[in-house]
This record gives structure tokens, sequence and C-alpha cells, in this order.
């Protein structure tokens, strides 16, 4: 089938209005939305695309983060597509619902801008505030820009709405440094989405000539099998989510690997592991540290909820040293740093050959992470490497020598 | 862009509003959203109300259920008793999960996804939801005025979790968490919350009434007025609860009853279009706060002087709806004409005795 590109379109547009256009192409029927920087910017576009008539949606103004959630919880469970977002302390406000909407199997799609959590306030991306969430049955990724910000609310609509899968989906892109830095995005025919995202439906919505009970209280015999079969819609997932980044590449022709992007890696001894936008920076420092012939890498999380466990073992298994960027705070965690370093050592548990594995506190409060950054982790990686043993599980980038 | 024009029910209003329990009524609908078979208590005030509301609502109907004795007893073990769609949701969410249910059928009829009528979206929260941690939700649903209907059944206590005191419960009220004790002996110090009056005054486009399981028609009927109303509307009722109240079981709808007499739940309803309240409703008899009281528990500990700041209370709330007071009441509202309830069940018993 031949696909329409008629009105294929380069506009240049940030991280936020990547996903308002997102939420427009894959005409979603209710928003909810509550304003915190730096995501606001998304439902404003979206806001304004409504005043325009361009978008046929309701659009609602909650009173809360919480109240924006059990919106898109009831418009769900009814039938509708639905958008909504929120950023650092509104993703905590909200986060009674993550666990009932994805127990009752409601496809809410969220959009993150990623902001550090108080104390004290600060504007700055740290991604702690979707991390937090990340064992509450949502499908959860990062993009590096808005290019793949745009695609991944498309993608993560085709996959949480598969009826195989049937999960929320966190979108999640860094705040500033993808929310609010203007790239070249390219906004497809309106045919192509039509293509890909077929209309919303759910198996069992709250419809009058269809009576059902959405949630019912269960004796404590009864809530293994429903866990068990969230558990199983997650782990499942895993090959949906192939197919649906294939069909994604046919149709549109970007091509994403849905779980880890490798930068450089063919003869790497050292690789950066790290999700989001600061990933673009690394592939700067590398080019620059590859000039001077240092092998180093970089493997990017794109998926990090269902965790591709098996993907992350083959691929940092071919390193000798693999450096976790944290960018999130996992307070008294495994390495006294992040939350992700546990989870690619777990990862790396039954490989036969494990790399050296310490991670770095980097871009923390929403500070850029320079390029001279990469160098010094790359630096303390490969004094790693020659020692054969790490100096520490954690370092704080910017404090130590 | 083009859209369907969205369609919306009307529902015809009873006849007979201000009957009693113990009446037929033949124009009552035979059809039973909520069919018997749950776990509530015996006499619970809330399931009468769900069942007369549901009732007067109708086949196409969605329900929706923060969480509390409504949801707990009503849909345990993966039973239930909705013969129309229903959905738990989060104790604090009752007005916002429901505002994601109106929108929905806003956007899926008006853009063809969805064929046939609007249906009418009822939300029933607790007190305990709708006056303390669901309050901003439901305030939010009312302000976005979307179409929908949000009920409090109000039975005054949080009653799911084991009684515990909400802010509506009475003054005086005995609840675990307002124990009466040498140093607190009224138990509950504080006053109610004006729940209803406070969403009338703060929403007024919105349709506002309060009504109790005593008047099962003119309830009915104001759920009726509440959902023929385009936009949102808000029905607080009283809904005794037996555990917590502590009372004989077969009392329910007499409690019902002698609550309004006794001024202690003011009857009205806000009209949104004349934006006035009409307080056109009357019991057919006023009473002192005491015969009220004395059947319930919970005010078994109470004094003389809380007896009389009640009747103080419920004075005030007639004279709010300009009702003028027999020398009666106002005499009862003095210490000196009341006894603790102790002694008065004292002297009951040996009445009773000889």
């Amino acid at each position: 089938m031949a696909t329409a590109t008629a009105t294929k379109k380069k506009v240049r547009i940030n991280g936020c209005v990547a996903s308002a256009q997102a939420a427009k192409y894959a005409d979603v029927d209710v928003i909810a939305a509550y304003p915190i920087r730096p995501y606001t910017a998304t439902m404003m576009a979206l806001a304004q695309m409504v005043a325009n008539g361009e978008l046929d949606a309701e659009y609602i103004v909650a009173d809360s983060e919480h109240s924006q959630l059990s919106i898109a919880h009831g418009a769900s469970s009814s039938g509708a597509r639905v958008f909504t977002g929120s950023s650092g302390v509104g993703v905590q406000f909200a986060y009674e619902l993550y666990s009932p909407i994805s127990g009752s199997r409601m496809p809410v799609q969220m959009m993150i801008a990623d902001r550090t959590l108080d104390p004290p306030g600060d504007f700055g991306s740290e991604h702690t505030d979707a991390l937090s969430t990340r064992d509450m049955g949502w499908l959860m990724g990062w993009a590096c820009d808005a290019q793949e910000a745009f695609d991944n609310h498309l993608i993560a609509y085709r996959i949480g709405e598969d009826r195989r899968v049937l999960l929320p989906q966190m979108v999640c892109q860094d705040g500033f440094f993808v929310s609010h830095i203007t790239s070249d995005v390219e906004l497809p025919d309106a045919g192509q989405v039509k293509e890909f995202l077929p209309p919303y439906k759910h198996p069992y919505p709250l419809d009058p000539r269809h009576p059902v009970s959405h949630g019912p209280q269960i004796m404590p015999e009864q809530g293994p099998p429903l866990q068990l079969e969230r558990a199983r819609a997650m782990e499942e997932s895993m090959a949906v989510i192939e197919e649906v980044h294939d069909e994604f590449a046919k149709i549109f022709g970007r091509r994403y690997d849905p779980w880890v992007e490798e930068f450089m890696t063919d003869d790497a001894e050292v690789v950066f592991f790290m999700q989001g936008g600061h990933a673009v920076t690394a592939r700067f420092a590398i080019q620059h540290m590859r000039e001077r012939g240092l092998k180093v890498g970089l493997a990017r999380l794109r998926t990090i909820r269902p965790y591709p466990t098996e993907r992350v073992k083959d691929v940092l298994s071919k390193f000798k040293v693999v450096g976790v960027i944290e960018t999130n705070m996992g307070l008294g965690s495994p390495s006294s740093g992040g939350v992700l370093y546990a989870d690619a050592c777990a990862a790396l548990y039954e490989s036969e050959k494990r790399p050296l594995v310490m991670s770095f506190m980097a871009g923390m409060g929403g500070e850029a992470i320079v390029l001279k950054e990469f160098y010094w982790m790359a630096e303390k990686m490969m004094a790693a490497q020659k020692r054969g043993k790490i100096e520490k599980r954690t370092h704080w980038v910017g404090f130590e020598e | 862009m083009a859209t369907i024009e969205v369609q919306r029910q009307v529902l015809p209003i009873l006849g007979n509003p201000n009957q009693g329990a113990r009446f037929y009524n033949p124009d009552l609908p035979s059809s039973e959203p909520f069919v018997p078979g749950h776990r509530t208590c015996a006499g619970c005030g809330p399931s009468i109300q769900y069942r007369m509301t549901s009732k007067a609502a109708g086949d196409n109907t969605i329900l929706v259920g923060p969480t509390g004795c409504m949801y707990v007893a009503n849909s345990s073990y993966l039973c239930t008793p909705y013969n129309v769609p229903w959905a738990h949701t989060q104790i604090g969410s009752a007005g916002s999960f429901t505002a994601g249910v109106a929108a929905a059928y806003e956007a899926m009829i008006r853009k063809g996804k969805w064929k046939g009528a609007y249906p009418n979206i009822i939300c029933e929260a607790g007190d305990g939801s709708a006056s303390d941690i669901g309050l901003a939700s439901i305030s939010g649903a009312l302000y976005r005025n979307h179409d929908c209907l949000i009920i409090c059944y109000d039975n005054e206590q949080y009653a799911n979790t084991g009684i515990q005191a909400s802010s509506r419960t009475p003054y005086g009220g005995m609840t675990t968490f307002s124990p009466p004790g040498p140093e607190v002996p009224e138990g509950k110090k504080l006053y109610p919350k004006d729940l209803a009056r406070m969403m009338a005054a703060g929403h007024p486009h919105c349709y506002v009434a309060t009504a109790s399981v005593g008047y099962p028609i003119d309830l009915m009927n104001k759920v009726r007025k509440g959902l023929n109303h385009k936009g949102a509307s808000y029905l607080m009722v009283y809904t005794p609860c037996q555990k917590g109240f502590v009372y004989e079981t077969p009392r329910s709808i007499d409690l019902g009853r002698l609550v309004v007499e006794c001024g202690l739940y003011p009857m009205w309803e806000w009209n949104p279009e004349k934006r006035e309240f009409d307080y056109s409703f009357r019991p057919q008899s006023m009473r002192p706060v005491a015969e009220y009281l004395k059947l319930q528990g919970r005010f078994g500990h109470l004094h003389a002087q809380h007896i009389a700041n009640l009747q103080q209370f419920a004075n005030e709330q007639w004279q709010m709806m300009g009702i003028e007071l027999p020398e009666a009441l106002i005499k009862a509202a003095d210490v000196k004409n009341q006894t603790n309830m102790a002694a008065a069940a004292e002297a009951e018993q040996v009445a009773l005795t000889v």
C-alpha cells in the first residue's frame, strides 16, 4: 500500500510543541491540562490548536495534577483517546493514579518534560520525576530531541492501545534541553498517521449498552491473578514494541532501535550508558575523543519500562567499562547515586563477560553536561580499565578532581 | 470541522413529592440499575439512596464510585450490584474522574465515535470524599460545568474505614476520631461544613439541592432535575448509617424524616436560572433536636449544654430559611430546659419499670 506523503512538511519547533503536534496528529479526544514548567508549553500549544479549530477535543483545565490524571483515567475508561502531561513535583502530585490507571489497563498517554523535584524550587531537568513512577505499570522511555519526541508519542499510542498490551505510556523528554530547544521536525502527512495509528477502541469501556464494572474491591487471594496479568502485559508488550517500531520505520522512514541506540560502539572499550537529551552532547564529545584515538562509545537507553534486560546485557557485555550517567536521584540506592546503575548491573549479572560498571551523577539540577565533563568521565572509565577495577561506584561530576 | 449535535435525555418529574416512605407511586420506574445482593449493612442509608437515585436515572446511565462504603460494600470480591456501567475511582478523584467520563462522551458523540443520547453521568461520593479529600476535584467539575450529577451521600462520617469524623460529622457526634472523654465531653467539637451551600454559592450556574432518604420521591425528583439540567448539578443527601449512628435498623427512613423535622438538615434547592434559594419545602412538623438525637447512640454522651447548642444550631438553620421559630424551639435552645442524655435515658428506664 502506497503511503500518502503529500502534506509532509519540515518545521522548526521545540520538544513541547512537537508533543502537542503529535497529540493533534493522533486526533486525541480529551486533553487534561494543568500548568507547571517546563511541560506547560505543550498544553499552551494544544489550547491554541483547539481555539483555532485545528483540533476537535475537550480541553480541560484541571484543578491539580491529581485531577488531571483522574480526568484522563475517566475519559480513557469511557473510550476516548486521552492526552495529559506534567513535570517535576506535578508528576508526583498525581502519584496515586498511576497504579489504578495501569491496573485498569487504560492506555492513557502522559507527556513528561522533566524537572527536578523540590527542594528547592529548581526549574532544571532531572529524570527523577518520571523515574520515581517507573514501577507503576506504565510504558516509559526518553526521547533525545524534538523529532524523536514527536515520533515517540505516536509510537506509544500505537503500542499502549494494542489489545495485547493496553497499558498507559509515559513519553518523556528532558526539560529545556529537549522541551525548549527548537530543531527541525518533520511533520507527517495525516494519511501516514491514519495508516499507522488505528482509532482507539478499548474492549470494555463504560458504555451503557454493555454495562461493565471497573475496579471492584477484592479479596487478598483475588489480587495475585490480577497482578500477574498486569506483569504479563508489561512483559508481552516487548514483542509489540518491536513490531510497532518496524511498522513505524516502514511508514515514516525513520528507524529507531526500540531499546538501546548504539553510537560508535563497534570497537569501543569504554561506553556511556544513559538516556535522554544529554546523549546529543555525548555524541559530539565521543566524536572529539575518537579524533584523539580514544575508543569511546555511547549506548542510549530508549525504553526503560519494560526494561530490555536481554538487550542491555548483550550490548553492555561487549565493552570493558560502562559508565552509567544518571541525571536522577536515587538516595540511598545500591550505588548511592541514581537508579539506572542497579538496573544495568542486574541485566549484566547473568552475562559471562561482565564489564566494570561505574556511575556518574551528572546533569544534576538541570545543569548541562558539557563536553569537558564527558572527557573527565571517559578518563575515569579508562583509568578503571587500566587498573582492572573501579575506584568507586558513583562519582559526582564537578565535585571531584 | 463537522460535528454531530449531542442529544440529551429529559426525565419526567414524579407527582406527590413530599409524601412519606410508605406510599405507593405508580409512576415509579420499574428498572433497577442497582440490584440487591450486595454486602451493605441492614438499614444502610447510602444504599437506599443509591437504589432510588439509580432508579430515577434509568438505564442510560454511567455511575462513578469513589472509594467509600458504596465502593467496598457494594462491589466486594469482584461481585457487582450495578446493572449499568460503573467504575471505581480514587477517593479524591470524585469530580475529576466524572469530568473525564463526561468530557469523553461530549467528544465521542460530537466526533461520531459513539452514537446515542448523552448518558446520565452520576458520581456517588461519600461525605469524606465530597467534603474533604475530593472537595477540590468536585469543585473543579462543577466550575467547569460538565454535564453530570455529583451526589454526596452524606452519612456524616468516614463509615467504611470504621467510623471516623469527617467535616460533615455534626457537633457532638461520637466517632472513633472524636470520642467523648473527661476533657472533651461533647466528642466532636466542630460544627459541620455547610457543604451544599458552599457548592451553591461557589458554582451558581449549577443546580444544587439537599435531600434525604426520608423523602424518596422528593429525592428522585431532585435527581431528575439535576440530570435534566444541562451542565453540572450537585446533591447532598442525608443517608443515615446504622453502624456509626447506632440506632435500630428499621428506623433509617424515620431518621431521614426526623433530621429534617428538627432542622438539622435544611432542605432546599438552588435555582441556577433565578440565582436564588428555594426554601418552599416544608416538613409536616417541626420538632426539637432531642427527639432526633435520643434515637442514636452516637449522641448518648451529650450533656444538657451540648443539646442546647445543637438546638441553637438547628434554630439558626430554620432562620436561614426564613422560617419563624415556634416558642418551644427557642426555649429548647436554653440549657435550663435540657437534661443530659444519660439522665434522660435513666428516667425513661425508670418510667418503663414503673
